[in-house]
Formats: structure tokens, C-alpha cells, sequence
């Protein structure tokens, strides 16, 4: 198996004083493989968003790597860090991560948009997406017609959507009721197990949690324990 | 495409703010538009003032005649100069004109005035002298008639049928003449000027008087057909008349001061545009501001899953132009309707207007011009793109992992 994403001594530290320094992540080494349903577990506040946002691109580690495809994404900026997350990341946050304005529809093609893909293959993969989320027919809905649980599949439509690398999701049902969560993640499951989609995601939830392969503990910014079941 | 569907849903979220910002923008095009429909109606009024009344759109002299009027500095030839004149086809007309400085006597009083001979028939299409007329009769061509301003008029203690001597020296041998005159007309220009100091006759009788032939002449005045050729320095009778000899000095060049007038009211139409736009792109850039900050969360996202900074900065600059071309309409209609109002009714109610020792009326009436619907629209529109670009850069700036973190 091949890492999709593997991190080396990656630190991510806040403030610049030594006394009241927080080291969000501290000395992080994973390798994340094609296809793992893994998720990041731990307290509040030990470092799970942190350690998400330097997987993604989305955050500068303060020393270590990040690489993707072979590439170190802490070594980007500007624009080629942007194409670089467009093409080969996915990611759901907790809440609130569709474009208000636009229709479910929308929200999914807008990513495909950016990467130049041509309106008849946009509206193809739209439709595919729709069928797989199970949400037919509400595509011309807008988020605020929509639960919060049928919100959160668009979000993973539109994470899929582009084709990336990996997905990455903080605390993707902390939002919804149990029910709701569950059935989200087991979508999540679903298209993990179908298209071999590689997912990261962190969460409290105990029955969420059990749904993944693979467990990444954190405490205090490091990495308590790391179990494969 | 998706871009533009964007800005435009954008532009209607808070419907109020952009209401209030596409008014501010249209309200600030409306003000400029009227106010340079009545600067040109008034600028209008003074150059029909100035070059109608008596210097016309342009004059030809012998060179220096302007400097001090001297009585000897006259035209030898004019019956060439008219054959030039004649050729020229964007005359409308053109007139002779001999001139004088003169003691003038009544029975009671004396004055120094200037004396014009002008030719009854051919003046009328140069100058308002006829018009002027507020009593009696205008110049018929006879001997002795003569047109005088009412307050000198009333200087003097004369009224009509009164004689009037005028005493002057002749232009070619600097001896004293004299001539017997009758108030025929009393004149009112409403330009104090002429009103205190000018009596005209016929150019004939001038030209006796001053010992001056027919084919001697102080002046042409002349209009244009199109007068904006008299604002042309390259136009053709100015070319023409340009040699040690026999010059042509447009009315701008006649009257200094009221052309610095007139690059004063552009300067202050430029300087009322700057400053309501200047204050309109302040209001631009607060609403533009206000509406990125209610959407930092959103921005972290779209910037997350892929949205490059100079999208995020086309984007803004979308909904600015979006917002731009929505107020540019509006403030065009709005702009129409008062300056339609303003060139009907005029800004009346003013009272007597008067303007460097001219009196404009009391009604300056608005005018548009195709500058209000191109230029003025235009630079609102670049302005609030201009004004949005502070902004937009901020939102280009907004780092995901920090904007995230916001409201959760
Ligand atoms: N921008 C920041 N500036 C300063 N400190 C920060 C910043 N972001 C995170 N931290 C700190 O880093 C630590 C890790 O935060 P992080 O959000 O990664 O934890 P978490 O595991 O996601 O917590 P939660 O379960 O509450 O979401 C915390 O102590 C937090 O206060
Ligand atoms: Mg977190």
C-alpha cells in the first residue's frame, strides 16, 4: 500500500513566547494509506483541527513536513497552494460549508467550475453525486431548504466531486443528532468501501469513532496511540 | 459564468445595505448630472452674453489696433479682407465696424464715450444692438441718427430727438472734428459697459466724420456658423488672419477674464464630481467591507476547498461592478429626469443674476450633454471598481484556517 499523505515531526505551535507557547501539534509523524477510513480522536483542544488543517494545506506547520503526491504542500503559497487543495483535497467541516446562495446543485459543480471541467461532464458528475449522497430531486434546493444532515452530504458531494486524493473532515457530525450522524457516516463508509475514496476525520463520538478502521488518538497535540481494527 | 450568478446573488443577500449603496452611488451620478446641466446652461447664457451682445464670436483688426484702439490703427483694404471673409463658408455673417473714442455733448452735460459706426443692415446679424433698442427707432442708414446707452443717456439729461454733438479726431490727419447727431434710439444692453458708455451711428457718417474712406475699416466682427469654431485656434480665419498686418482674435481671446471664468466653472464641475464621488467611494468601500465581514466564515471555506485569491478578488470586483452598472442606470434616469426639469423650467426664482458687470437674465435653463450618459457614468463605474479593490484584496487575504475557526 502507498501513503496518500504522510506527515514527518510535523509541529504546528501558537504564540511566540515560550511560556505561554501552545503547542497545538507537536511532533507528528502519520502515513495515511489509499483507502483508510480513519479517524482522529481525543479531547478538546488536543489538536485534532490543528492537525486537519495541516494535512490540508489549509495552515503553515511550524516546522516538519506535509507531503501529498509527492509533494510538500508546507513548501506552497498563493495560488499553487489554492490549485494544489482544489485538485487533490477534499474537505467537510463541521457546519456551514455550502455557499448560501447557490442551490445544492451549485454547490457541488462551483469546485468543478474552478477546475475547468466542461459543463456536460460538470452536469453528468452532478447528477452521479446527487444519486450516490441520496438526494435526487432536491439539487435545486438551496442549503437553508435543506437539514442539517442533507447539508452535510452535499458537503461530501461536493468534497467527491472534484476527484481529490484524500477527504478531510473536522468533526463532520457534530452538528446533526445521533441519528443523523451515523447515517452520514455510514454514506461516508459506503463511498469509502465503493470507491476506494481515501477519509480523515476527527471526532468526539463514541459510536461514530467505532465506525473507523483505524484510530489516531491525540493528546496534547501528539499522538497517543495510533490502533488499526 | 458561475462567478457572476454568484456576485449577482451576492449583491442581494442584504438587500437593504445594497439598496442604500446603489442609491448612494446613483444619487451622487444624479447630483453631477444636474449640476453640469446648469453649469453649461449657465456658461451658455455668459458666452451668448459676451460674443452675442457686441464682440461676436471673433474680430478682425489690424495688428495692435486692441492694444489702445487707436483711432489711426485702421484696416486699408477692407474690400479685400471682405472678399476673404466672403470665401470662408463657416461664416454665418460678418460686419464692419469703424470706431472712435469721443467727447459727447448734450446741451446739458459732457462725457468721454466710445462711438461705433456700424452698418445698420449688417450689424443686426453680429450683435444685439437692435435689440437693445428700448425706445425710438433703430439706425435706418440716415445722416444723423445715433443709438446711445441709457445711462449715459440719462448722464447726459437727454432723451429722444435730443441733438448730441460728438467731437472727435480724425483718424488719418489727427485734426478735430466735429458732428451734429439726434437721439434716434436709447439703448439697453443690460452690460453696464455699454450702457454707460457707448453711442452708435451709421458707418457712413462715421467714416465722414473721421475723414476715413470706404475702404477703410477698424474692425470686422464676425460669427460662426458652428460657434465652437471660434474656440478653435487652428481653425482656418485664425490661420488666415495671423500676419505682422491683420490678425483674427477669437472671443476668448477678447475677453481674458471671462474665459478664465469659464476654466473655473470646468474646474468646479470637476471638483463637485471628485468630491461626491470621493465621498461616494468611501460608502463603497464600507458596504463592500461590511458585506465581507459577514461572510469571513464563508470565504474560509470557498478559499478551503480550492478558491484561488485573485478568484476571491474577481469575485468582489464582480459584485462592485454588478452594484456599479445597477446605480450608473438609475443615477442616469434620475439624472435625466432633473436635468429634463432643469432645461424646461430652468433655475428660475433666482432673481437677476449677474456676472462679472453682465447681467445673465434670471433664469439659467439646464443642458445635457453627451458626457453625462458616457463619461460621468463611466468613471462611477471605475471609481467603485477602485473602491472595491481594498476590500477585495482583504478578502483575497483571509486565511481558511484562521476564518474557520470563527463561529464554531
Ligand atoms: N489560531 C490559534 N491561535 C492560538 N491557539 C490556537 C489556535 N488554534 C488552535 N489553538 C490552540 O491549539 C490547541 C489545539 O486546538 P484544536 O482546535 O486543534 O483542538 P481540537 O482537538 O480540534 O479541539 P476541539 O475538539 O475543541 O475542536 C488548543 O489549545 C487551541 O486553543
Ligand atoms: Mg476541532
Amino acid at each position: 500500500m502507498t501513503a496518500v499523505i504522510s506527515t514527518f515531526e510535523v509541529c504546528r505551535y501558537f504564540g511566540d513566547d515560550q511560556e505561554t507557547m501552545v503547542k497545538a501539534v507537536d511532533r507528528v509523524s502519520i502515513e495515511i494509506e489509499r483507502g483508510e477510513f480513519t479517524a482522529i480522536v481525543g479531547p478538546s483542544g488536543s489538536g485534532k483541527t490543528t492537525l486537519l488543517h495541516l494535512l490540508g494545506g489549509l495552515d503553515n506547520p511550524t516546522s516538519g513536513s506535509v507531503e501529498l503526491s509527492g509533494a510538500n504542500i508546507a513548501d506552497m503559497s498563493g495560488a499553487t497552494l489554492s490549485d494544489f487543495r482544489r485538485d487533490h483535497i477534499g474537505f467537510i467541516f463541521q457546519a456551514y460549508n455550502l455557499i448560501p446562495v447557490f442551490s445544492a446543485e451549485e454547490n457541488i459543480e462551483y469546485i468543478m467550475l474552478l477546475q475547468g471541467v466542461d459543463a456536460s461532464e460538470r452536469k453528468r458528475r452532478v447528477a452521479d453525486m446527487l444519486q450516490q449522497i441520496g438526494l435526487e430531486g432536491l439539487g435545486n434546493r438551496r442549503p437553508n431548504k435543506l437539514s442539517g444532515g442533507q447539508q452535510q452530504r452535499v458537503a461530501i458531494a461536493r468534497a467527491m466531486v472534484s476527484h481529490p486524493q484524500i477527504i478531510l473532515a473536522d468533526e463532520p457530525t457534530a452538528n446533526l443528532d445521533s441519528k443523523n450522524g451515523i447515517a452520514l457516516l455510514d454514506l461516508m463508509k459506503e463511498l469509502n468501501q465503493q470507491s476506494k475514496m481515501t477519509f480523515v476525520f476527527s471526532t468526539h463520538d463514541e459510536k461514530i469513532m467505532s465506525r473507523a478502521s483505524r484510530l489516531i488518538h491525540m493528546h496534547d497535540g501528539e499522538i497517543e496511540l495510533d490502533e488499526l481494527r | 459564468m458561475l462567478t457572476i450568478k454568484l456576485a449577482f446573488r451576492n449583491l442581494f443577500r442584504n438587500t437593504r445595505r445594497t439598496i442604500l449603496t446603489v442609491m448612494l452611488i446613483a444619487l451622487s451620478l444624479t447630483a453631477l448630472i444636474a449640476v453640469d446641466g446648469v453649469m453649461r446652461g449657465m456658461l451658455t447664457l455668459l458666452v451668448d452674453n459676451v460674443t452675442g451682445t457686441l464682440s461676436g464670436d471673433a474680430q478682425v483688426h489690424r495688428v495692435g489696433y486692441r492694444e489702445n484702439l487707436d483711432v489711426d490703427l485702421f484696416m486699408e483694404n477692407s474690400g479685400s479682407i471682405e472678399q476673404t471673409l466672403q470665401q470662408d463658408t463657416s461664416l454665418r455673417s460678418f460686419s464692419p465696424r469703424v470706431i472712435s473714442g469721443a467727447m459727447i455733448s448734450s446741451t446739458y452735460n459732457v462725457a468721454a464715450g466710445i462711438l461705433y459706426g456700424i452698418d445698420a443692415e449688417r450689424e443686426q446679424a453680429n450683435s444685439k444692438v437692435k435689440a437693445a433698442v428700448m425706445r425710438g427707432e433703430y439706425l435706418s442708414g440716415g445722416d444723423n441718427e445715433l443709438l446711445i446707452g441709457h445711462s449715459l443717456a440719462d448722464l447726459l439729461e437727454t432723451d429722444l430727438g435730443d441733438r448730441i454733438v460728438l467731437t472727435l479726431s480724425e483718424a488719418t490727419t489727427g485734426e478735430l472734428a466735429q458732428a451734429l447727431f439726434r437721439i434716434s434710439g436709447i439703448l439697453d444692453f443690460g452690460v453696464r459697459e455699454l450702457d454707460d458708455n457707448f453711442v452708435f451711428i451709421n458707418i457712413a457718417s462715421a467714416r465722414k466724420t473721421l475723414a476715413m474712406t470706404d475702404q477703410q475699416t477698424h474692425e470686422f466682427v464676425l460669427t460662426f456658423l458652428n460657434p465652437e469654431d471660434a474656440e478653435n485656434p487652428e481653425h482656418g480665419i485664425f490661420q488666415q488672419f495671423n500676419n505682422t498686418e491683420i490678425e483674427a482674435l477669437s472671443w476668448l481671446d477678447l475677453n481674458k477674464e471671462i474665459s478664465f471664468i469659464i476654466e473655473l466653472m470646468a474646474y468646479s464641475s470637476l471638483m463637485i464630481g471628485a468630491v461626491l464621488f470621493l465621498l461616494a467611494s468611501l460608502g463603497v468601500i464600507n458596504s463592500i467591507f461590511m458585506s465581507i465581514y459577514e461572510r469571513i466564515y464563508e470565504f474560509g471555506v470557498i478559499k478551503a476547498i480550492g478558491t484561488r485569491p485573485s478568484e476571491i478578488v474577481r469575485l468582489i470586483l464582480w459584485e462592485a461592478l454588478l452594484l456599479a452598472l445597477i446605480s450608473c442606470v438609475i443615477g442616469m434616469l434620475l439624472g435625466f429626469a432633473v436635468g429634463s426639469w432643469t432645461a424646461t423650467n430652468g433655475l428660475g426664482g433666482l432673481g437677476e443674476i449677474e456676472f462679472s458687470g453682465i447681467t445673465l437674465g434670471n433664469n439659467i435653463l439646464g443642458e445635457f450633454h453627451i458626457s453625462q450618459f458616457t463619461t460621468f457614468p463611466f468613471f462611477a463605474v471605475l471609481l467603485t471598481l477602485a473602491a472595491a479593490l481594498y476590500p477585495a484584496r482583504f478578502a483575497a487575504k483571509i486565511v481558511p484556517s484562521e476564518a474557520l475557526q470563527r463561529s464554531l
